[in-house]
């Protein structure tokens, strides 16, 4: 089912610590900021449902019924409201359900917010609440951790195709640059190759987290939230929007096992594959018509490796291309302008929604100077639930005016 | 006489899962054989059989952690995924000096209480 969505509203929160801050209040900041920029915020009684992205409130802030909340702080009683969980890609799961509630005709007007608190309890406590995502017996129970299974894919991948460390430092170089001049990234500091990967203290900056993982290559744990306003192009209602809208043009998502251990090939990340074939399916565009990415480098090597699912590079060498500075913002096919989750943080909720404002910071023209890609027509976000076991892609379209 | 000092001397086991329709063999248990759509009935098991899951296996990728859950007091752990004779794959722990993919590992079970006050079986695969 297709339908003519735009997207005709922004807003986001500088993402990083916000733990002093409730959930709520940070995901409703984040979708006024989206209807002021529809200019719809006294009208927002009208809008004919929200949904809400967010993991794991009840683990990180002991809260619940966040999207109630949410209504409630933006006063915007009796609009219908609905939490989507979908680990990691909550976010992305979010605008699907937001963008079925269109097509459906349902609805006219949608508010989509995403967010997630998380450093309100301890690093520690953070990486067992993110575990809980993982098979309960055969993987939470044994101890491993998101971290653990992204070091174990990268091994797989450095020795099947000879990447190195260096090539995952050198993709903290690009993201932590390009994260450097957004003003919504958690780290807004550049780094150096010598300083994390060939200098002689770069082991010590640079310290393992899930070998051959090391820290540049590892999103950091944060606050944070983003927020979208949703409307059906086609509705009389559209006259109420004076911005151009960026379309949402193609969305899909695919499922694949719980257990890393059982995909035939552990290598492969085949729910990334279908979720992009469909999306690229109902745009009616391929790989080669997209002008820039937001894929979801929770660590490094899944940039690579998602970037090679979707049909950007063969398998095995998308490296190769980051090593010529293919992906740099002024490079062929530039990933992760905002920072990615690298740099610009990853609050779990929040992340799916906040690529996609990327891409339509993007497709706008309204990125920050030295980050903007250059007439860009086709944006897509990638957001990835559990190891890879619950993805959603998506892609947006610039409209001409 | 029964000596109820011996209840805890029970060897710790995890168990693999195999359908009696078609003879697939699944861990960890599915609720439905994914071959010939029988379904297992968590609590009876009528239909299906267990059997210990352990013993000869190769270490197909392995980690060391240096950042682990609640309750780990470790400074690091080292996992691996490896895969059985019969196909089946496991992810556990891994206590190997050396480890190096392709090697030949021996699984074992053994019940770990790190997160406390929820002992769980988990596999230790070693050399």
């Amino acid at each position: 089912m297709t339908a003519n969505v735009g997207i005709v509203g922004i807003g986001h929160t500088r993402f990083g610590n916000s733990s002093e801050y409730d959930l709520a209040d940070v995901m409703a900041y984040a979708a006024t900021d989206a209807l002021q920029d529809a200019e719809f915020l006294e009208r927002r009684r009208e809008i004919d449902q929200v949904i809400v992205g967010n993991m794991a409130s009840g683990l990180f802030c002991h809260q619940s019924a966040v999207a109630s909340s949410l209504v409630s702080r933006m006063d915007m009683e009796p609009v219908p409201a609905e939490l989507v969980e979908n680990g990691p890609a909550s976010g992305a799961s979010a605008i699907k359900i937001g963008y079925m509630a269109v097509a459906s005709g349902m609805a006219d007007i949608v508010l989509v917010a995403g967010g997630e608190v998380m450093r309100k309890v301890s690093g520690w406590t953070a990486t067992e609440n993110v575990a809980t995502m993982l098979h309960t017996e055969a993987e939470y129970n044994m101890g491993l951790t998101l971290p653990a299974f992204g070091g174990m894919f990268t091994r797989l991948y450095m020795e099947k195709y000879g990447l190195t460390e260096r090539d995952l430092a050198l993709l903290a170089v690009k993201n932590h640059k390009n994260g450097a001049k957004n003003i919504y990234a958690h780290i807004q500091l550049p780094c150096t190759i010598e300083a994390i990967a060939d200098g002689p203290e770069a082991a010590v900056v640079n310290n393992y987290i899930a070998e051959p993982l090391r820290m540049y290559s590892t999103c950091p744990v944060s606050d944070g939230g983003a927020a979208l306003l949703l409307v059906n192009m086609d509705s009389p209602k559209a006259k109420y929007f004076k911005k151009q809208p960026v379309r949402i043009a193609g969305i899909g998502s695919a499922t694949d096992t719980h257990c890393v251990h059982n995909r035939k090939d552990p290598l492969r990340l085949e729910a990334v594959r279908l979720a992009a074939e469909k999306a690229y399916r109902m745009a009616g565009v391929g790989p080669a018509d997209i002008s820039f990415a937001e894929l979801h480098d929770a660590f490094s090597i899944l940039e690579l490796a998602i970037s090679e699912e979707v049909g950007f590079f063969e398998r095995g060498t998308s490296y190769l291309a980051v090593r010529k500075g293919e992906t740099d913002i002024d490079g062929r096919l530039p990933i992760n302008s905002s920072g990615g989750l690298k740099a610009k943080g990853h609050p779990v909720g929040a992340t799916g929604v906040s690529q996609v404002v990327e891409l339509v910071r993007q497709l706008r023209g309204e990125a920050e100077e030295g980050r903007q890609v250059k007439d860009p027509r086709y944006g897509m976000s990638v957001n990835f639930g559990g190891f890879g076991n619950n993805v959603v892609a998506l892609i947006c379209a610039k409209v001409e005016g | 006489m029964v000596d109820f000092g011996l209840y805890d001397a029970k060897a710790p086991t995890i168990v693999g899962y195999r359908c009696l329709t078609c003879g697939a063999v699944y861990y960890p248990a599915p609720m439905v054989c994914g071959k010939c759509s029988a379904r297992r009935d968590p609590v009876t098991g009528k239909g299906w059989e267990t059997f210990d899951l352990e013993g000869p296996c190769e270490l197909l990728t392995w980690t060391r952690a240096w950042n682990l859950p609640e309750g780990y007091t470790k400074k690091y752990l080292l996992f691996g995924i490896v895969q059985f004779e019969n196909g089946l794959r496991a992810s556990g722990q891994l206590e190997v000096e050396d480890p190096r993919t392709g090697m030949k590992l021996s699984a074992t079970v053994k019940e770990s209480d790190e997160r406390p006050g929820n002992p769980v079986n988990v596999f230790v695969f070693r050399e």
